[in-house]
């Protein structure tokens, strides 16, 4: 056997095992949503199944550097700054479903337009586009993402 | 007749009801550190010296619940993890500061299965046939200098028994070191948390003091505040962000361990943190079980944008009312931002950071839990009673340790003997 015919045959072997060998993740139970039209919602529900199946590489790709228009919720405690600002992304009364609070780098004169806004309400809801710029998700680290260039669509004060 | 105890006399239950998160600080609280028990750190202290306001003492715990007789192998730290102390001085949850401890054990006499050969009367005695020492670091995070502070120092040996520790407290003593101002002790110390563990047999609480009698391993460093604040100098405003520290330990193994047929396994990779803690109770009550192990690899930079909504949300509260008609006040609509508040001081990054006020002025008077925290700070109550927020206290009856602290470093009590 020449040694180009061991060397395709080890691999052929070496593929069939580690095919075998892979885990086949299960079925997802609903299609994805397109994304232009996709909610936090749909990429909690993407993630809680990622943790399942193992797939966060491919949560990720599809998530990561697309351009989103979500609403959320202001608390002033959590977003004083142009720099250190994370939204609520669901609503906080009841047992959170998720930790996370995505941070948000603002267009020139956004957080300044959200902050006219809301004034100085405890809460504030208001929907934005933005680019969600990084999306740490993996079985290792928790949670976490960071939109950029976002613009403010609309706010409303939360009726406390 | 304190307001908690006419809470346990309404609801009738009521002991039972702190009882429901009144568990060990930091003790076990996440699947995956709860089977690597010698890395778990268990509870964080900061408190201004007592005898000299101008030196930050902090006390980090790892190793809860310890049985004073658990020979003949007694707790020690593990060797291939490193310990750490973070430190942040400029309010944005990063540490500047990083302490470093990393151990070495000795074993005199290896064809023996005795710990000591004969009575301990120093701790550098040739009958005291198992010694742990330490290397101790001061990193600045910023430059990634490292200076080291000791070498090879001293950890306090188990406390035996009265047959080989005739005089204890004496050798105990020895672990004390200092150099260039900063001063340390590694080793066994008397556990300093107190709580009532019977939670966990379906609430069967009732104020009793579960963790008298076990012990704790302890890093204990005191430092001149000018060591640690931002660019050496002790801040005079004490409403400014600088004023605070945020301080917080962890320790972190190898990545990758090879366990080998004929002889000791070999420890690969980088090190990854396992286990952290700044404020009490946090991973243990408000990161959900499905979080806990990710929280201990995580930094406290990242905690709003990671767990953000559990602060804003925390369970404990509805537990209370749930199970016991505790009466606790509902998540008000924009969620606990009091919360929020103290972990935050001085309008610092919000994280789970051991906050303390460290300007000119400030003395151990003041440190008390939020604002540092001392060694008899009934932590347990503060949080429930912040947990629950209708007006009223509430407690899991436990109150006080067991032995009283010290007013002289190291100030953790002595172990508990494992033959007194």
């Amino acid at each position: 056997m020449t040694t180009t015919r061991m060397l395709l045959s080890f691999l052929l072997v070496t593929t069939a095992c580690s095919s075998e060998e892979r885990r086949v993740p299960p079925p997802s139970p609903s299609a994805p949503p397109a994304l232009a039209a996709a909610t936090q919602t749909d990429l909690g529900r993407e993630i809680d199944d990622a943790d399942r199946r193992g797939t966060w590489i491919e949560v990720k790709r599809r998530w990561q550097g697309q351009q989103l228009r979500w609403s959320v919720t202001r608390q002033s405690a959590l977003c004083k700054t142009e720099n250190a600002c994370n939204v609520a992304p669901f609503p906080i009364m009841r047992p959170a479903l998720h930790g996370w609070m995505p941070l948000m780098s603002f267009a020139p004169g956004e957080f300044a337009k959200l902050s006219a806004a809301c004034g100085t309400a405890e809460q504030c809801d208001f929907t934005f586009e933005g680019k969600l710029e990084e999306l740490n998700i993996s079985g290792e680290q928790p949670t976490r993402m960071r939109f950029s260039d976002v613009r403010i669509v609309s706010t409303k004060i939360a009726s406390l | 007749m304190k307001i908690k105890t006419i809470i346990a006399s309404t609801a009738g239950l009521a002991i039972a009801a702190a009882g429901i998160t009144a568990i060990a600080s930091s003790h076990r609280e996440a699947p995956m550190i709860a089977e690597d028990q010698s890395v778990d750190n268990t509870d964080v202290y900061s408190f201004l010296s007592p005898t000299n306001p101008d030196r930050l003492v902090i006390v980090a715990n790892y190793i809860p619940l310890l049985l004073p007789q658990s020979g003949p192998n007694f707790y020690r730290f593990a060797d291939d993890a490193r310990y750490e102390i973070h430190i942040d001085n400029d309010g944005d949850a990063v540490a500047d500061w990083t302490y470093r401890w990393t151990f070495l054990n000795e074993v005199k006499n290896g064809n023996t299965f005795l710990y000591n050969t004969g009575p301990v009367d120093s701790i550098y005695s040739q009958n005291l046939n198992v010694n742990q020492w330490y290397k101790l670091e001061k990193i600045n995070e910023r430059s990634g200098q490292k200076t080291r502070i000791f070498n090879k120092a001293p950890v306090a040996p188990w406390n035996v028994g009265k047959r080989s520790f005739p005089n204890y407290d004496a050798v105990a003593s020895q672990a004390v070191q200092s150099a260039g101002g900063t001063m340390s002790f590694a080793g066994p110390r008397d556990e300093p948390f107190f709580v009532d563990l019977h939670v966990f047999d379906l609430l069967g609480v009732g104020g009793s003091h579960t963790t008298d009698g076990v012990n704790v391993m302890s890093l204990v460093l005191e430092v001149p505040i000018t060591e640690v604040a931002k660019d050496g100098r002790r801040p005079t405003i004490a409403t400014d962000k600088t004023s605070v520290l945020g301080i917080n330990a962890s320790a972190s193994r190898p990545q990758v361990r090879v366990l080998r047929k004929f002889r000791d396994a070999d420890d690969y990779g980088q090190f990854i943190q396992v286990s952290r803690l700044g404020w009490p109770l946090v991973n243990e009550v408000i990161i959900p079980l499905k979080d806990k192990d990710t929280y201990n690899r995580s930094m406290p930079r990242h905690d709003v944008s990671n767990f953000g909504a559990y602060i804003l949300d925390p369970e404990v509260p509805k537990l209370l009312n749930l199970v016991l008609n505790a009466g606790c006040a509902p998540t008000p609509a924009g969620g606990r931002t009091d919360i929020v508040g103290l972990l935050s001081p001085n309008d610092t990054a919000a994280a789970d950071l051991l906050r303390i006020n460290i300007a000119a002025g400030q003395t151990n008077a003041q440190s008390h839990f939020p604002n540092g925290r001392a060694l008899t700070d009934d932590v347990t109550d503060t949080l429930l009673t912040v947990a629950c927020n209708n007006g009223g206290a509430i407690g899991d009856g436990v109150d006080a340790n067991d032995k009283p602290f010290g007013n002289t470093f190291p100030y953790l009590a002595s172990p508990h003997s494992g033959n007194p």
